[in-house]
Order: C-alpha cells, then structure tokens, then sequence
C-alpha cells in the first residue's frame, strides 16, 4: 500500500517536475536586448587579425570590382 | 527516486526522469528540441526530407583549419561570352567559386548559369555509369561492356552497310582539342555524316557571311561594343541569351550609344533599348531592306567605302529600291514606315553603328538571306572593318566557335578546308597517316568528297526511301555525343526514327532527353556512356569574339565518367585505328589506373596550330594561351590589348586569325577586315576567294584600300608559292621553308613561310578583295523575302513563294515549295492561326537536362509555358496560368502552362525550347535511367515543330511555325 | 566606414537571376529558401523594369524592433543578423518587413514554419567565423574574408552594387551622371511633384517609365528618344 502510495507519489512528482527538465532559456532576459551568442567583428580574426583600418581598406578596394568604369576610360 | 534534492538536482533529474519516462529523444528539452528540427540548415534528423540538398554538406571543414585549397581557373561552359571562374578545390571537392574580376570579358560578371556553375561538382542528376537498355530497362554495365558492344555493333553495321550509315552528332561543348579529334575520329571511321549543334544555331550566318567577304565569324567582339555609337538588336534577345554581353552594351548606352532592338517579342532586352519595333517573324529581309532603301534614299551610304570595297552594292541597290518601298515593307513586315525611318536614321548618323543578330535572324528556310541582307546594310554604312561597327553575331554554346572552326562538320574538316581532295591530303600530312588508308576506309572517294547529312535531317535519313537518298544504305544507327535532341524540330517523326534504328548511343555528362526518347519506344540495342563535363578535364574553348581561353581541370571526372577524349581512343582503338589516331600526340592517364588513357590537350592543340593555316588558329599555343590566363588583369577592356606585362602586345585570347606560328608572336584580330591596323597587329581586308573578276568587273579591291602600310597597295589574288616568286619574296623563306611551300599555297604550306614573309611585308596573304553584295553561288544572288514555309499570310505567300524543291541536297531530297503550297491548299494558316516561335530562357541553356537537373536554377523556372497575346486568350477563353494544349500541323500537341503577357504581339505565340521529359501531356520520368532524371521536366517545344530547312545550310525553320492553342483537356 | 548597403541599379538589373543563384551557390541554400529575389515591375511591355531585392539591413530593423525572443542584432558595419539557436520560428519578423526579407523552408518539424532564415550580407552569423557551424546554420562569411556579397560581385551587368554605403553612392552617381537618369525610377515624381505636362518625367524611356501609364502595350510603341 505504501509502496503503491509512494510510485503514486512518485508519478505524480514526475510529472509535476517535467518542467524542471528544462534548461533555463536565459540566464537574465532583458527585453530588447540580443539575447543570443556573441559575433566577433568581421575583422576579429585572419586575416585582418582586430586591424579595423586594414579591413576597411580591403572591403572598399574590392567594391571598385563591382564599378566597370574603372578599367574602361570613357 | 529522491524528491529532496538541492538546487543541481533539477540539471541532474531532468536526464534521468527522461529515461524514468522511458523516452527515447535525447532531450526533452525545448529549446534543444527546436535546435534539431525545423533548422535550415538540415544537419539534423529532417535533412533528408530535404530532397535538393542542405545547406553546409558534411564534409565542409573549418575554414581556418589547414585544408589546402587549390584554384583552378576555368571558363563557364554555358554560352560563348566565355565568363572566366576560379574554382576553389579542397581534399579533390569543388568547394567555392569566385569571380574573376581580372577578366577583360567579362569583369567577374555572371549571369544565373555561370553563377551557379559550381552544381557540375554536385552532379546529382548526371549519368553516373555506362548503361543499356534491356527490355525497355535500364541496367548498369561496365565501361567494358559498353565499348565492346557497341563498338561490335557500329563495326557490324558499317561491315553489312558501309560507314555512311552511321550518323556522329558531335557537340558544340566540347573543347577545341575534343571537336578537332572527333572530326578525325569520324573520317578514320569512314564518313562525313556528322554533324554539331552550330548547324541548328549559326550556320545560316556561317556561309551567308563567309559568301559575303571572308569567314563567317562575329567581326568585332562584345568589348568592341563599347566603341559603337549605336546597336541594332534583330532577332537577339542578348539580355537572356548573352546576359553578361549586355554589360558592355550597357556601359556604352550610358556613355551615349544608342540601342535598337527589332524583335517580334518585347524581350528583357528591348525593355532595355532606347528604341523597339515590333515585326512579324520570318520577315527581315523585308525589315533590313526597307531601312536600307531610306539609307539610299537619303545618300546616307558611304560611297568611298562602295567603291573601294564592295562588289555589286549597285545592284542591290536597283533590286532594293524598286521592291523595298515603305508600303510593301509595312504589307510584309506589318511595321510602318516612320519606324523604319527612324531606325535607318539612327544608325546612320551614329557611326560606327552595329548590328547584332542570333537565332531570330539564322532560324529559317532562307536565313543565309536574311544574314546576307544584314551584311549588306553594314557594308552599305561603311560599318565592316571597323572599332565599334562590325557584325556581331552572338554564337550560342560555349563552343559553337571552335566546333565550327575545326570541329565535326558534314561538309569541310579542321579550318573550313572543305572535303576535296587537296583538303584531305593537306590532313593526311598534318595527321601522319597516309592519304590511302584513309581513303580506304570510306566507302568510296567520291563519298569521301561529298557533304554529308545534318543534324536537323538524320531522322530522314534514317525514315526516307532509299532510293531517294544519296548514299547507298539508309542510317542504321546514330551517336549523339553531347548534344540534346529536342533542339530538333520534328520530335514527333524523330521517335520514329529512333525507334527504327538499329543501335541509338548517347555519350554525355546526362542521359538528357534522347534516354528517355529512345526507352519511350525501344526495349534494346540503346546505350548511354557518360561522359564528364569541360571542367573535369582541361583544353582551350573559343569564345563568340574569337578569342580563345585554357580552362584547367577542375575537378576529377566524377562517378564512372570518362573524358570524351578518352572515350574516342578506347573507340578508336576499338575500331582498330588506335595507333593512327593518336599518332602525334603525347598520351597520359590524369587519374592514373582509374581512369581511361588519353592524349593531352596541350599536343592536340599544338597538332591544331600546324594544321589550321586558313583561319590562323596557327599562333594559339598552349603557352600562350596559358599565360594570358594568368594575366587577365593587363589586357585593357575596351581595346582587348595588353599593355605590358608578359603579354604585352597580344589581344586577350589571340583571336583568330592568329597568323604564323606562334614564335612570330602576332598578336590575333579582335576586330576583322580592318584596313586601318598593320598585318601584324591584327589589321586585314576582305578575302579573295571567288576569283579575280565577274562580269568584266573586278572583285579586287580598288587602288588605296590595303592594310595599313601595306606593300602593295592595290587588290590582289590570293599568295601562294608562284605568286610569292613572281613578286620576288620567295627567298626571303628559309631552306626549310622553302621546301615545305614549294607547290603550296597561303593554306597548305605547312611551316607558314608564305605567311611569315607576306606579313613581313604587311601584306595579307589571303588577297585584298571586295565583299559581294551579290553572289552567284546562292539560291538568291540578292537576298529576296520568301514567306516561311508555315506562313500566317497565304496571300503573301502567293507574292512571295518559296524555293523549288530540291532533289539530293546534304544527300537527302528537300523540299519547299511543295510543303508551302500543301499549307496554303490545306488552309493550314486558318486550321493554325497563331505563329509558333521559340527561344531562350536566362535559367536554362540548349536542350536543357543540364541546367534543369542544376537545383539552384530549376527552381527559377519550374514550368514549361507559352506566352499568349492577351486578346489571342480571350478569344479562346483562356486564363493565365491555365494549362492550354498547342497544337501544331504535325498532328502534335503540347501542354504548357498558358502565360497571358503582352510581351507576345497578337497573332504570335512564344515557347522556350529548353524543357523536355514530357511527352504530348505525359511525364517520361519513367524511361530515365534511376536517379538521372532532370529536376524539372516540361514539354519540348520542337516535339511539335514542322518541317522547313534552309535553302543553302539545312539550318531548321523553328523560329516560325503556325499553332492553335486550346484550353487543356485530359 | 559608412553601414554596408545594397542597391541595385534598375536601368542596369535584366532579370538574369545570376544574385539569386549566386547566393544559393555561395550558402548551399535549399530549395523553398530565396534569401535574394529580382522583382520585375510591367512584365513585357515597354518601361519594364527590374530590381534585386533582398534584406535593406536596415538602421531600424523592423525585424528586431518586433522579435519576441530577440535574436536579431547588428555589427559595426550596420549588417542586420540573426542567432538561428534563439529564433523560435515565430514569423513575426517576416510580418514586419517591408521587403520580405524573412524566409522560411517549406520542410521541418514546424511545417511551414522552421527557423528564419535571411540574407546576410554574406557576414555569417554568430558562430566562430569561418567555421563549420557558420557555414552550416548561415552559410558563407564573406566579409570576414574580405570580401563583398557574392551576389553583388556575380551580378551581369553590375546593376547590383554592394559595399559600403558611401562607396557604392559613389559608383551609382557616376553612373546616372554619365547616362543622365536613373534616379527618377525610385519615385522622383513622388518626391518631387512634377506638373503633368505630358506625363513623363525627365528622361522617361519611350513608353514612360514607372509611374508612367504602361496599360496595354500598343502593338508597336510609339517613337520616342531618350537623351537629347
């Protein structure tokens, strides 16, 4: 009978608990903020290595790829 | 199970009350369950309900990790713009592509084919193995298996009924060095019957062009456009067709060109034009011809330009004023004479002003006419030989140039030489074999020197009486080695053909449609060997501009594919002229015993340089070629030159002519017959090759029109070795120089002293000639508008008939005018009112099963469909978006989704010719091999189209046919 | 350095597709998934006009301002992105969008609905960059290379232009001084209030250009230059 009681007990208890088998969403929810996993910067790592100016440089002497005039003279 | 836990026994409780509740998921976990399912990427467990693929594949590795990646620079092996790729390889896996904004072509500018190029690396659709069609199955064999019998079996059939019953379909993707070496492989074979997709495309401009004033290849190229001051656009729809070649045009519209484009559509490129004309299709020699009657009308010719280098424009002249008034213009072509005006008009007073044309001019039963009268419009504006002029015609496949050049051509091998027999001797040489055996193994030397059958009527040849054909057996089998067979017009007579051979063989990177064709209405005796595509192998490709690019391997021939080099060796040796076929080459295994044994690309190109004299594909080395790839960014862009660098000097490409051999380093042509360059530095004139006068008038060239600073300075024949000791050059050449032209010509003499001195003296070799606006070797001297044969308009037919039927012509009877008449007393045009024409798609290229098993672009367009004039749809109660059945006089009828656009003019109905898999309403998934199939299938347009060829080339008259549009029943 | 941009010149854009194949090449995106798309603006009649869409990245993301959950955030170079682990699949973003930017795969445990998945502006997402995780979840990180959208470098007839905002107003000004229009299709007549003489704008293509009256076509436009 106890023992009957207890799994009752039990049961009941597991499934009251099912919501402690959820890992806690976020640590602190700050609404409007991001709340997800931190960038790097596109410059962080190879092969700007965090050299902002040289990723700038980089970035915008490839965009004259995009511009024909470029390499055609009027 | 303990309850009073502290505050960690939450994370711990939660795996073991999972596995209390006797759960199976690894986690009850919310969040961690969403992570799983539903993410896009399709790592997870639902990944294979994604059936095109997933994003990030399995073995994709860390990019900062230690993969070495190799580059391999290659072209897009879609259209002849020639766009360059860097394919970026890792562990043997195409993993990236990048653009080559090096490129002087195309700046690192794709269209939505070369962009997505990188699927070829995927192949999930390819034809994976050599397969055969057992009891109308298809059943793995081994490459064994598969070369021996076929090979057994194309042995027998020439054995019982010689060589000429079998029929080569070569391609127009394959490299220069795999086409030259399937033009030899058929002739050891013993026959002319082979053919490539250039016959469907530009063979009409081919011969009208090279009748006209030298060799019919685009003058100019898509970077000269920059120079024009106007473009006229006939029959092009360059903005789906050449995507990247509107880059260029673009550029010089905004820095003040103008753009006209003429096309029964309102195409994506007439959306971009300054100025559109709307004219019925079939009709452009009426069109050109009424703009050329204002340019005389107004003096608006340039009559230095006539007299110094045109033959007969007088003629033409009389011919065009008296036939080409603005009534009978509007009468024919349905557009009235203000808009003729204004176009004769604008490309008058914006010179140098260009004309461009593909299919829409080439596709019909007198498309050499119409490609004549566009040569004469530019002629008459003194437009030829010109920066920013020319005719620039935009070929189609990646390859067309070159397999045009020296590739498989019924009718001439490498070089245009032509089939007699100084143009076989002059090969037997190159080739190292002697001029009887090959004669020995044709069936005869007369067949030897006779033309042989096209592509657009090898089903005739197989389905016609053999009495009437000009050769001894009917086609008992035919290869279709890379090319599709719904750009065919005719499909409803050609499953009858395939049925009725006795072996059908495909060789292709896909089973493409002629697989499921053939197992539609055979059960045996068919057999598929895949090949690999031109970026699993390496060798040189000739853009539309005549410039030439090496593309590198990039990948290893994926699955069981062979490179089709390779597959014509094993056939070769097979057919027991192994030794002869390779003779000059160096052979290699790039995959080692994996793979079959090949010769190098390098030695067949070098072969190709000591062959092809005619069109200077002399100077391209290999080394060269190479070393222009490399330095793509010094050649400038809108002259196409080098400035400094390794290639200083050279044009991007060396297009040909190339003269010489490549150690006097001339730097190619990029615009033709320019008198205003030297020799040496791509300059030219038209060519002598119809002889010195007609008439009691001279075809020479008048005094003072010469290549800059040339010798002589007036018209000339053609050099060869008496000409050169007549004139006292013969000693210039070496000992062994002299000996190898003795008896020869500019084109035969096989170590190009001719070529070196006359050069040297700044002189074409090839004569200074006048272009002939009237030639005497066609139907029509002067091009005349001939209704097509399928004509809306039985009134005009009755004004303006066809030809007469002609009795062996390509060795098959051709007829015309009796088709035409049959259609006019048959009330065809009232049965089928609307015209039928098709064209291209930007998505989807040729025959289409590549590009619609290429998952990135099937998607963009997953439905066949015809375009249908608003009122046309109302008329017949048709809705857009409807399924309609077209139906054509072939007893045929399509079912395409109906598109209401206005893009077509009322009276005009449009299909793409890219789909196939469908049959008259049914899918044929069913007779594709397992897993090859296309990703998306549609109606092929040509499964309907009728019969019409051209009078001079047997080009296909599909761009108009007539057809009646229903709603869709079942 | 200014915010990264697109824009894309709808004198130039034809239709050929070849940013929205690139971007599928470049990310390996499936079917269903069209992160970039080319709106075509009167069909088949004349003043057809085309243009490349797909995220504006804009400063105020409607998206973020939205987002139940927060996922959305945006780096130094202005890019809008998204954390895949956080996006809860809600749609609430692809209601905000003007542009429709949000797309969702057709299959998944959500059916319709899955995780969000969006242009980049090739920058990745946040996992290491350059890793595998990225490529998977957001596909390639171009930026990080040094290098522009790929869509914007494979573009035809470079109509789509890619960069740094400054950068490319400049490219595009270049362009429209040397042509002497282009502007007007983004609503000059809206902006600027033209009187109706006529009906066109300035530099208006034959046919009138958007805004115009496309209608019907007429069988054969009528003449009409352009430039003078």
């Amino acid at each position: 009978m106890r023992a009957c009681t207890l799994s009752l007990l039990a049961a009941a208890a597991a499934l009251a608990l099912a919501g402690c088998g959820e890992r806690p969403q976020v640590i602190n929810y700050k609404q409007g903020k991001y709340q997800g996993k931190p960038d790097t910067p596109a410059y962080a790592n190879a092969p700007f290595n965090g050299n902002r100016q040289q990723y700038e440089n980089t970035i915008n002497t490839r965009t004259q790829s995009q511009n024909e005039y470029v390499r055609l003279r009027d | 199970m303990l309850l009073t836990r502290k505050s960690d026994s939450a994370r711990v409780a939660g795996p073991r009350l999972a596995r209390a509740i006797g759960s199976r998921i690894a986690t009850m976990d919310r969040r961690a369950f969403l992570k799983r399912s539903g993410l896009v990427a399709g790592a997870g467990a639902f990944a294979s309900q994604l059936p095109y693929g997933t994003m990030g594949k399995a073995e994709a590795a860390d990019e900062s990790s230690s993969v070495k990646a190799e580059v391999h620079r290659t072209v897009c092996t879609h259209c002849s713009v020639g766009c360059a790729i860097d394919a970026v390889v890792e562990n043997g896996v195409w993993t990236r592509q990048e653009p080559v904004f090096d490129s002087p072509i195309n700046l690192g500018a794709h269209c939505a084919k070369g962009a997505s190029i990188r699927e070829h690396g995927h192949g999930e659709h390819r034809l994976k193995t050599p397969m055969k069609l057992v009891n109308g199955k298809w059943q793995k064999i081994s490459w064994e298996t598969a070369i021996n019998e076929l090979g057994d079996k194309l042995l027998a059939i020439r054995k019982e009924s010689g060589p000429d019953a079998v029929f080569w379909i070569g391609s127009s993707k394959h490299s220069n060095e795999q086409s030259y070496l399937l033009r030899k492989f058929v002739s050891f074979f013993g026959t002319n019957n082979m053919d490539h997709q250039a016959r469907i495309c530009h063979s009409t401009t081919v011969s009208g062009v090279a009748n006209t004033w030298g060799y019919g290849a685009m003058t100019n190229s898509y970077n000269d456009m920059q120079n024009t001051k106007c473009a006229l656009y006939i029959g092009s729809n360059a903005a789906e067709a050449h995507p990247v070649s509107v880059m260029h045009m673009l550029h010089a519209k905004e820095t003040g060109a103008k753009m006209i484009v003429a096309d029964p559509r309102f195409t994506r490129t007439a959306a971009k034009a300054d100025y559109y004309v709307r004219f019925r299709s079939g009709t452009d020699v009426a069109f050109l011809f009424g703009v050329l009657w204002h340019i005389f009308k107004n003096n608006w010719q340039d009559d230095k330009y006539i007299h110094d280098r045109v033959y007969g424009m007088d003629k033409v002249k009389e011919d065009v004023m008296a036939k080409w008034t603005p009534d009978k213009v509007e009468e024919v072509t349905g557009v009235p004479e203000a808009q003729i005006f204004k176009i004769a008009e604008m490309m008058a007073k914006n010179r140098p002003s260009t004309l461009v044309w593909c299919m829409g001019q080439t596709q019909h039963s007198i498309g050499n006419a119409f490609v004549r009268a566009s040569c004469i419009v530019q002629l008459a504006l003194g437009n030829i030989g010109v920066s920013g002029g020319g005719a620039n015609i935009f070929r189609g496949h990646d390859n067309v140039q070159g397999a045009t050049d020296i590739g498989p051509n019924p009718d001439s091998l490498p070089g245009y030489y032509g089939v007699s027999t100084g143009a076989w001797k002059h090969f037997a040489a190159v080739w190292g074999v002697d001029y009887d055996w090959m004669l020995k193994q044709f069936a005869s030397q007369a067949m030897m020197e006779k033309s042989g059958m096209t592509v657009s009527r090898w089903i005739d040849g197989v389905l016609e009486k053999n009495e009437l054909i000009d050769q001894d057996s009917n086609l008992r089998a035919c290869v279709y080695w890379g090319h599709a067979p719904n750009s065919q017009s005719r499909g409803k007579e050609m499953v009858e053909a395939m049925k009725k051979l006795d072996v059908l063989a495909v060789i292709d990177p896909y089973p493409s449609a002629t697989a499921a064709m053939g197992a539609m209405v055979r059960k045996d005796n068919m057999y598929l060997l895949p090949a690999c595509t031109q970026l699993e192998t390496s060798g040189s490709v000739t853009a539309s501009n005549r410039s030439l690019q090496w593309r590198e391997r990039v990948i290893r021939p994926l699955f069981e594919s062979q490179t089709d080099q390779a597959i014509m060796y094993a056939l070769a040796k097979k057919f027991g002229f192994g030794p002869e076929f390779i003779k000059n080459y160096e052979l290699w295994k790039p995959d080692g015993d994996a793979k079959f044994e090949e010769p190098t690309p390098e030695s067949v190109l070098k072969e190709i340089n000591r062959a092809t004299w005619t069109i200077g594909y002399t100077g391209q080395s290999p080394e060269r070629l190479k070393l222009h790839m490399k330095n793509m960014q010094t050649f400038d862009v809108k002259t196409l030159r080098a400035k400094g660098g390794p290639c200083d000097g050279d044009y991007f490409g060396l297009p040909w002519p190339c003269y010489g051999t490549p150690e006097i380093k001339h730097p190619g042509s990029p615009n033709l017959y320019m008198t205003s360059r030297k020799m040496m530095d791509g300059g030219g004139c038209f060519r002598a090759n119809f002889g010195v006068e007609r008439d009691g008038v001279t075809l020479l060239a008048e005094d003072g029109s010469y290549p800059k600073d040339s010798e002589i300075t007036t018209g000339y024949p053609e050099f060869d070795h008496v000409l050169m000791k007549k004139i006292g050059w013969w000693d210039e050449l070496t000992d062994a120089e002299k000996k190898a032209a003795e008896g020869k010509n500019w084109k035969t003499d096989l170590l190009g002293g001719i070529q070196r001195v006359t050069m040297k003296h700044n002189v074409h070799f090839w004569g200074n000639a006048k272009a002939r606006a009237v030639v005497w070797n066609f139907p029509d001297g002067i091009p005349q508008h001939r209704e097509p044969i399928y004509s809306p308009r039985p009134d005009l037919v009755a004004k303006y008939p066809t030809h007469d039927d002609k009795k062996a012509f390509w060795r098959l009877p051709t007829l015309f005018k009796s088709v035409q008449q049959a259609n006019v007393e048959n009330k065809i045009a009232e049965k089928f009112p609307l015209i039928l024409t098709s064209g291209r798609l930007v998505e989807y290229e040729g025959g289409g099963d590549e590009t619609r098993s290429n998952r990135w672009l099937a998607e963009l367009q997953q439905e066949g469909f015809v375009e249908i004039n608003p009122a046309d749809a109302n008329d017949r109660g048709v809705r857009n978006g409807e399924y309609v059945w077209v139906k054509t006089a072939t007893g045929a009828q399509l079912k395409a989704k109906a598109q209401v656009t206005d893009r077509v003019g009322r009276g005009t109905t449009f299909m793409p010719f890219h789909f196939a898999g469908w049959w008259m309403g049914k899918d044929m998934l069913e007779f594709y091999p397992e897993g090859a199939a296309p990703i998306i299938r549609g109606e092929a347009v040509n499964t309907a189209t009728t019969y019409g060829y051209d009078s001079v080339t047997m080009m296909q008259e599909t761009k108009t046919t007539l057809c009646q549009v229903e709603k869709f029943t079942a | 350095m200014a915010r990264m941009k697109f824009l894309c010149d709808a004198e130039r854009c034809i239709e050929c597709n070849s940013c929205v194949t690139a971007c599928k090449q470049e990310h390996e995106i499936p079917w269903g998934v069209n992160r970039r798309r080319v709106v075509t603006l009167n069909d088949g009649v004349p003043g057809e006009r085309s243009i490349s869409v797909a995220c504006m990245h804009c400063s105020d993301a409607p998206c973020m301002a939205v987002c139940p959950v927060d996922c959305f955030y945006k780096t130094d170079d202005g890019v809008v992105l998204h954390d895949k682990d956080l996006c809860i699949g809600c749609g609430y973003c692809f209601y905000a969008c003007p542009f429709g930017a949000p797309q969702f795969p057709q299959a998944g445990a959500f059916g319709v609905r899955g995780k969000m998945d969006k242009c980049t502006f090739c920058a990745g997402g946040p996992e290491p960059d350059r890793s595998a995780a990225e490529f998977q979840k957001y596909g390639r990180n171009r930026l990080a290379e040094g290098k522009l959208p790929a869509c914007a470098e494979m573009c035809s007839t470079k109509a789509l232009l890619g960069g740094d905002g400054d950068v490319i107003a400049n490219i595009y000004r270049d362009r429209v001084t040397h042509r002497g229009k282009g502007g007007e299709v983004w609503g000059w007549a809206t902006a600027y209030k033209l009187p109706a003489q006529g009906g066109t704008q300035p530099g208006a293509a034959p046919g009138g250009a958007p805004g115009g009256a496309p209608g019907a076509a007429p069988a054969t436009p009528p003449a009409g230059g352009t430039k003078s």
